[in-house]
């Protein structure tokens, strides 16, 4: 079947604004979109520049908006979007552009890093021991657990477009995986960092991180977990 | 960029008291429209109202309805400014023109039901 792609590119060194370009090719109904700019950019025009690195929805390296919602291009196939229509592919919005699809991700792992993602426990592990976790608190973690840094979640959020000091659904979604992890001694620290104008009460649950997310995690029950926590904690 | 600010207050208070004053102004909410406009016997005139306002307790459920209404309608318009990144002189005004409304739309309210005269004689019948 024929296939019409219509993709913003931008080009740095030679364009002043983003603009789209069209590309018709054959393509078949079991090919992902990551397929389909492979052979865009391999048969059509080389100089399209997009991330990609496992290509099964496990990097989280090539998402992307297709037809104006955030996936990811590996995950997605032909035979889900109608192709009777142009597919239009954007980068991710509320990032900065470096070239074609491919954005600059420094804010977003600025703000990941911001909720210290990583256990925090100075209580010293004697030999023979280790820091055990009931299978009811891991389970607890798992699905938060699943998250795979696309940024399709924090860019699809309309509080990020409206005000991108907005820490997002992605670093929230990582300080709730351990502010509930028993073996972690930080969760006061990491609610303190969240607890700001900018910080978690930025989200009004408006759902389209759930909606955006790859993995299918429930986002925003996650983050009215840590607001109740804080809740809890400062009344 | 992300700043974390500690000791900036915790928003935990207004998003608590926000959702509380939300269920509270739904129940006053559907009383009000129910008395209002579901059961026009209940009476609508200058006299009735004023015969339903000799209830202390409708007074105070009155009261309640400013007090909360203002709350809540206000700290909702400051939410939406504070999704947008303001510069301080922005904050600063907007939060004093809200403060200000509020607190004059407020008195307002409170004063207008408070001089709403009892008027009701020892038989227990209006004098208009």
């Amino acid at each position: 079947m024929q296939v019409t792609f219509k993709i913003l590119r931008f080009n740095p060194e030679t364009d002043n604004e983003p603009h789209f370009e069209e590309y018709r090719f054959e393509g078949h109904e079991n090919m992902t979109v990551l397929d389909c700019l492979h052979k865009i950019k391999w048969e059509h025009d080389g100089s399209l520049a997009f991330r990609r690195s496992c290509a099964h929805g496990v990097c989280g390296s090539d998402g992307m908006r297709i037809n104006g919602r955030n996936h990811l291009a590996c995950s997605t196939l032909l035979k889900d979007l109608n192709t009777k229509k142009t597919i239009v592919i954007e980068p991710l919005p509320a990032l900065p552009i470096v070239k074609d699809l491919i954005l600059d991700m420094t804010d977003f792992y600025e703000k990941y890093k911001a909720v210290k993602p990583y256990l925090i426990n100075n209580t010293p592990v004697t030999e023979d021991s280790e820091r055990l976790q009931s299978n009811e608190n891991a389970e607890k973690l798992f699905e938060s657990a699943k998250c795979i840094l696309c940024a399709c979640c924090t860019t699809s959020c309309p509080s990020t477009w409206s005000n991108n000091n907005y820490i997002g659904p992605a670093a929230l979604l990582k300080a709730y995986r351990f502010v509930f992890d028993t073996r972690d001694e930080a969760a006061d620290e990491r609610l303190d960092i969240i607890d700001t104008p900018d910080g978690i009460w930025r989200c009004h649950t408006i759902f389209n991180c759930i909606e955006s997310c790859p993995k299918e995690i429930n986002i925003t029950w996650h983050i009215s977990q840590l607001k109740k926590e804080l809740s809890n904690r400062e009344l | 960029m992300y700043k974390h600010r500690n000791s900036q207050g915790s928003g935990s208070f207004s998003w608590v008291f926000q959702r509380i004053t939300g269920l509270i102004l739904v129940v006053i909410m559907i009383g009000h429209y129910i008395l209002m406009h579901y059961t026009p016997e209940s009476g609508h005139t200058y006299d009735a109202v004023l015969a339903r306002m000799q209830s202390n307790w409708y007074r105070v459920l009155d009261l309640t309805f400013i007090v909360l209404g203002m709350y809540h309608g206000l700290n909702g318009v400051w939410g939406i400014f504070r999704d947008y990144k303001l510069k301080s002189w922005q904050t600063i005004t907007i939060i004093s023109i809200l403060i200000i409304l509020g607190l004059a739309f407020t008195l307002w309210g409170i004063k207008t039901i408070l001089d709403i005269p009892y008027v009701q004689t020892s038989s227990g019948l209006l004098v208009k």
